[in-house]
C-alpha cells in the first residue's frame, strides 16, 4: 500500500525579493507548480517562493520551485487557469493545521491506495470499511469523482445527435424526392419499355448506397479535418491541453452504419412513392 | 397574386416535400432555439436562484464558493456588517454533516444548515433564511428544525415528527452524538442538488445537534443591502479585509467566466453548426425545386414578370419554409429543452432548482433574428439563379429537352 | 408600326466559336398584321420571336418596338413593355400547375397592377372568348392539350397586348385540336391584336397574311396572301 503524499493547495504568492545569501543557507522544501502559474509569474525551476494561506501573509513560508508540470486538464474547470502548487503532504498539513490542533491530529480528504493487485480492491474497500467507521472507502472505478459529468455529457451529446439526425433525415428525404422526382421521366420511360419495378428499385438502392457511401466517406474526411482544428483552436482558447473532439474507429464505424442506411433507405422511400404511379403517368411532361 | 401567396401555392403544388422541408427546419429550429436558450440559462437560472432569497451580497472566504475555506469569527463580523447604514440584514450560515437515524433502514447522511441573523435596521427582521417553507413553520428554537421533500419523504416525516440527528460540525472523525431534535416544517432548499438531503434550523440548532461544537467560523454570510448592493459590497470589503463580498451580479459575472463556459461554448458551437446546416439544405431544396421550374420562370418572364417580382417569390418561398418551421420549432424546442434539461441536471453538484435551459424573450428575438438570416441566406443562390435567368435560352432548352 | 426591326443580327458565343442566330433581318410588323414564319429547324425562327418579343437584344441592328430603341431599355422596362404590350404563347404552354386556368389567366392582370374586380371581369371574359369557361376552376392536369393552351391564349391575352407571338402553339397539339387553335388565333387577329407565329405547320402558316420564310438566319423570302 502506498499513500498518496502530493496534495493541492490554491497558491497565494506574495512578492518576494530575491533569494538573498541567508536565505539560501537553509534549502527551503520543494514544491512543484503548474505551467500556468510558472508562465503567469515567470517561474523556473530552482526560483523561491513564498506561499502564504492567505492575502495578508498568514503562516507564509519559503519553498523553492523543483519542477513545473501540466495538470491535468479538468473539463469542469474549463475557462479557469490553473494556477496552483503541489506540496508534500507534511509541508501542506504544517501551514494549514489549525492552532488547536496538534501535529498528527490533521485530517485528510482522502487516501489513494495502490494495491499490489487490482482485483482485489472491492474486498479491501469492504475490509476497511468494517475495520474503520467513520471513513469510507471504494474502489477507483466506482468513485463518483469526475465520471459522473462525462456520463451526463454524454447522454446530453446523444440527445442531441438524436435530434440532428431526425432533422438530416427530414431534409434528406426532402431532398431524395425531389432528385428522384427529376427523373421521373426516366423512370417512366424505363417502366414503358418492360423493367419491372423490382429490377429498378434495385438500381435506385446500388445508387443510393453508392452516394450515401461516397457522402459518408466525405463527412469522415471533413470531421476528421475540423477535429484537428476545433482541438487546436479550443485549446488555444482555454490554454489547455484537454482534447475536445476525438473521432474514434467506433465513432466512425457508427457515422458510417447510421449514415449509409439512411440515404439508402430514403432513396429507396422516395423512389417507391413515384414508382406507385404508372410509366405513362410518368413519362408525361 | 402577391408573392406570398404565389410562393404558398408553389409549395402547396407539393406536399410532401414542404412538409418534409418544413419538419427539417422544425427540427433544425428547435434544436437551434435551445442552444440559445442554453446560451444564457444557466446565468438567468443562478441570478434567479441568487436573487430569490432577497439577499443581494455573498461574503465569503474565497471567491467561488467550493473552496472550503470558511469565514473566520463569523457572527462577529455579522454583527460589524449589520452595523453598516446601507444593510437591513446579515445571515450567517454554518452547515455541518448530519446523519439522520430511521426506524428502519440505513440512516441518512445529511447537511445541516444551521443560520443565524444579525439586524439593526427595521425592516431586517422581515427577512428569512434561505430557504421557502412548503409545509409547516420555519424554525426557530435549539430543538428545532426544517426538513427537505426528501427526508420528509424518505423517514416519513411530517411538521411535528422528532428526529435523531447526530452532527458534526468540525472534523468527520469526530464521534457524533445522537441528539433528538422537532421537526418543524418541511422546505425547499434552493441550492440542494438532486442527491442531496438538507435540514435546516438556527445556529443554536445547529450547536444543539453537533453537542455544543460549532466553531466562530461559517461558509458564508449573507446580506441585505438597503438598495445599493456595489456601495455596500465595498464598504464590508473595507470593513472586513480578509473576507471576499460580491454582490449577486458579480457572483453570476465570475460563474460565468469560469463554470458555465463550457455550456456557453458548446452553445454557440451548436448555433452555428445548426445554422449552418439549416442554410446548406435550404439552400439546396430551394434550388432543386427552381431548377425544376426553370420552364415556368422563364415564361413568367416572357409574359412581362419582372425580375425582382421572380426573385422574390423565391425569397418569398423560402421565408415560408423557415417561417411555418421556425414557428412550428418554438413548442418542439421547449419540449425538447426539458428533456436535455432534465439530462444535464444529472450531473452531481447541480442545484435542483437551477436550469440549463431557461426562457427568455430575447432568446426568441434571437431565434427569430437568425432564423430570418437563414431564410434570406439560404435563399441567396436560388435567387440568383432565377435572376440571372436566360429567358430565350431557357425557353429554347425546356422546348429541346 | 409595332415593331420596327432593321438589319437585327443575334450572334451566339458558343465553345466551339461564334454562332450566328439571325442575319440582318429587315421586319415591320404594324397592328393586325398576321404573320407566319417558317423554316427549317436550328433557322432562327425562334430567336427571331424572341427579339421580336423584346425577351433577347441583337447583337447588332436596330429593333424598334413602339418606337423605343429595345435594346436601350432596361430589364425592368422591357419586362413591363412585355407585360403591357406583348402576350406569349409557347409550344409546351408553361401554364403554372398549381394554379386553376383562372388564376393562370389572372397572373399577368394581377402583376400588372389591375383592380381585383377588373381582373376577375376580365377573366370571365377572356375564358369565355377561348370557350373554357366552364373548365375556369381546373388545374392544368385536369385540362387537355387543347384546353390547356386555350387557357395559355386567354393568359396571353390577358393585358390587352398589341402584339401575339405564338411559338409552335399546335406543336404538342393533335390535327384537329390544332386547327382549333388556329382558329382561335385568327379570332384574336380578327380582333386587331397583331400576330406572329412561327411554325412547321403548312395550314396554320397558309392562315397568315404574310408568310417568311427563315434559312440559316436569314428571311429566305416573304409570300403575302
Amino acid at each position: 500500500m502506498r499513500l498518496g503524499v502530493i496534495a493541492w493547495l490554491m497558491a497565494i504568492l506574495l512578492p518576494w525579493p530575491p533569494a538573498t545569501a541567508s536565505a539560501q543557507d537553509a534549502t527551503p522544501p520543494d514544491v512543484l507548480v503548474s505551467r500556468h502559474l510558472a508562465e503567469a509569474e515567470d517561474l523556473r525551476v530552482g526560483s523561491v517562493i513564498r506561499l502564504a494561506l492567505d492575502a495578508t501573509g498568514t503562516k507564509a513560508r519559503e519553498f523553492r520551485v523543483a519542477g513545473i508540470y501540466e495538470p491535468t486538464p479538468d473539463p469542469s474547470r474549463l475557462g479557469q487557469v490553473p494556477r496552483s502548487v503541489r506540496l508534500h503532504l507534511p509541508d501542506l498539513l504544517d501551514m494549514t493545521r489549525p492552532l488547536d490542533v496538534p501535529a498528527g491530529a490533521e485530517y485528510v480528504a482522502s487516501v489513494n491506495v495502490a494495491l499490489v493487485d487490482p482485483a482485489d480492491a472491492e474486498q479491501f474497500a469492504r475490509d476497511v470499511n468494517a475495520r474503520l467507521p467513520g471513513v469510507l472507502a471504494q474502489p477507483s472505478g466506482e468513485a463518483a469523482g469526475s465520471a459522473g459529468p462525462f456520463r451526463v455529457l454524454e447522454r446530453f451529446h446523444l440527445a442531441i445527435a438524436v435530434v440532428t439526425i431526425v432533422a438530416a433525415t427530414v431534409f434528406l428525404l426532402a431532398l431524395t424526392i425531389m432528385l428522384v422526382d427529376e427523373r421521373r421521366e426516366t423512370v417512366g420511360v424505363l417502366r414503358l419499355i418492360g423493367l419491372p419495378v423490382r429490377r429498378i428499385l434495385v438500381q435506385i438502392l446500388l445508387e443510393g448506397v453508392l452516394v450515401a457511401s461516397v457522402g459518408a466517406a466525405f463527412g469522415l474526411v471533413l470531421a476528421l479535418l475540423s477535429e484537428q482544428l476545433i482541438n487546436l483552436f479550443f485549446q488555444w482558447r482555454y490554454d489547455t491541453a484537454l482534447v475536445f473532439v476525438r473521432i474514434t474507429r467506433d465513432v466512425a464505424l457508427t457515422c458510417v452504419a447510421i449514415a449509409v442506411p439512411l440515404g439508402a433507405s430514403a432513396t429507396v422511400v422516395a423512389s417507391w412513392a413515384l414508382l406507385r404511379r404508372g410509366g405513362l403517368r410518368l413519362a408525361r411532361r | 397574386m402577391n408573392a406570398i401567396g404565389f410562393a404558398w401555392r408553389s409549395l402547396v403544388r407539393q406536399p410532401a416535400r414542404a412538409v418534409l422541408g418544413v419538419l427539417g427546419v422544425a427540427a433544425v429550429g428547435a434544436l437551434l432555439f435551445d442552444m440559445l436558450l442554453l446560451s444564457r440559462g444557466l446565468i438567468v437560472s443562478m441570478q434567479d436562484l441568487l436573487d430569490r432569497g432577497g439577499w443581494d451580497i455573498r461574503v465569503s472566504a474565497a471567491e467561488l464558493p467550493g473552496s472550503g475555506l470558511r469565514v473566520p469569527n463569523a457572527l462577529d463580523a455579522a454583527d460589524s456588517i449589520s452595523r453598516l447604514p446601507s444593510v437591513q440584514a446579515a445571515l450567517v450560515i454554518r452547515s455541518a454533516l448530519a446523519r439522520i437515524d430511521r426506524a428502519s433502514g440505513r440512516p441518512i447522511r445529511a447537511s445541516f444548515q444551521g443560520v443565524a441573523t444579525r439586524s439593526t435596521h427595521p425592516s431586517g427582521s422581515r427577512l428569512r433564511a434561505p430557504w421557502t417553507i412548503l409545509r409547516g413553520r420555519d424554525a426557530a428554537g435549539p430543538d428545532e428544525v426544517v426538513v427537505d421533500e426528501r427526508i420528509a419523504a424518505e423517514s416519513q416525516l411530517e411538521p411535528g415528527s422528532e428526529i435523531t440527528m447526530r452532527a458534526t460540525c468540525v472534523t468527520d472523525l469526530e464521534a457524533l452524538p445522537a441528539t433528538r431534535l422537532k421537526v418543524v416544517g418541511v422546505a425547499e432548499f434552493p441550492f440542494q442538488t438532486t442527491n442531496e438531503h438538507t435540514t435546516g434550523g438556527t445556529l443554536d440548532a445547529l450547536k444543539t445537534a453537533c453537542g455544543g461544537n460549532v466553531g466562530h467560523d461559517a461558509d458564508l454570510i449573507l446580506v441585505t443591502s438597503t438598495g445599493d448592493p456595489d456601495g455596500t459590497a465595498g464598504a464590508i470589503r473595507g470593513l472586513l479585509p480578509e473576507v471576499t463580498a460580491a454582490t449577486n451580479r458579480e457572483v453570476v459575472g465570475r460563474l460565468q467566466q469560469t463554470g458555465f463556459t463550457y455550456f456557453r461554448q458548446i452553445s454557440s458551437v451548436l448555433t452555428t453548426v445548426t445554422v449552418s446546416f439549416a442554410v446548406l439544405l435550404i439552400t439546396v431544396l430551394l434550388t432543386v425545386s427552381v431548377n425544376q421550374r426553370l420552364g415556368e420562370i422563364a415564361a413568367l418572364r416572357a409574359l412581362g414578370f419582372s425580375r425582382i417580382r421572380v426573385v422574390k417569390d423565391v425569397l418569398a418561398e423560402s421565408a415560408l419554409i423557415v417561417g411555418i418551421g421556425g414557428v412550428l420549432s418554438l413548442p418542439l424546442g421547449l419540449l425538447l429543452a426539458s428533456g436535455l434539461d432534465r439530462i444535464l441536471k444529472g450531473m452531481p453538484g447541480i442545484p435542483v432548482a437551477l436550469h440549463f435551459f431557461v426562457f427568455e424573450r430575447q432568446a426568441l428575438y434571437v431565434h427569430a433574428a437568425l432564423l430570418t438570416a437563414t431564410a434570406i441566406i439560404a435563399a441567396l443562390y436560388p435567387m440568383r439563379i432565377v435572376s440571372k435567368l436566360p429567358i430565350a435560352a431557357t425557353l429554347r432548352n425546356e422546348v429541346i429537352g | 408600326m409595332i415593331v420596327d426591326a432593321r438589319g437585327v443580327s443575334r450572334v451566339f458565343s458558343m465553345p466551339a466559336g461564334p454562332v450566328t442566330a439571325v442575319r440582318e433581318v429587315t421586319l415591320q410588323i404594324r397592328d393586325g398584321d398576321h404573320i407566319a414564319v417558317r423554316g427549317p429547324s436550328g433557322c432562327g425562327k425562334s430567336t427571331l420571336l424572341h427579339m421580336l418579343g423584346c425577351v433577347e437584344t441583337q447583337t447588332s441592328g436596330t429593333l424598334l418596338f413602339d418606337g423605343q430603341d429595345v435594346s436601350r431599355l432596361s430589364d425592368a422596362r422591357r419586362s413591363l413593355l412585355r407585360l403591357r404590350h406583348i402576350g406569349f404563347v409557347f409550344q409546351r404552354f408553361f401554364l403554372l400547375p398549381m394554379l386553376t386556368a383562372r388564376e393562370n389567366v389572372e397572373l399577368p392582370m394581377s402583376e400588372a397592377g389591375l383592380p381585383r374586380a377588373a381582373r376577375q371581369q376580365r377573366v370571365r371574359e377572356l375564358l369565355e372568348y377561348v370557350g373554357l369557361a366552364a373548365r375556369a376552376d381546373h388545374r392544368p392536369s385536369q385540362l387537355s392539350g387543347g384546353e390547356m393552351q386555350r387557357v395559355a391564349i386567354a393568359r396571353a391575352l390577358a393585358n390587352g397586348p398589341r402584339l401575339l407571338l405564338a411559338d409552335e402553339p399546335t406543336g404538342e397539339l393533335d390535327e384537329t385540336t390544332g386547327a382549333q387553335i388556329a382558329a382561335l388565333l385568327d379570332r384574336v387577329n380578327q380582333s386587331g391584336t397583331a400576330l406572329v407565329i412561327v411554325t412547321h405547320d403548312p395550314a396554320l402558316a397558309n392562315r397568315a397574311s404574310r408568310v417568311l420564310t427563315m434559312r440559316d438566319g436569314q428571311i429566305e423570302s416573304e409570300q403575302v396572301a
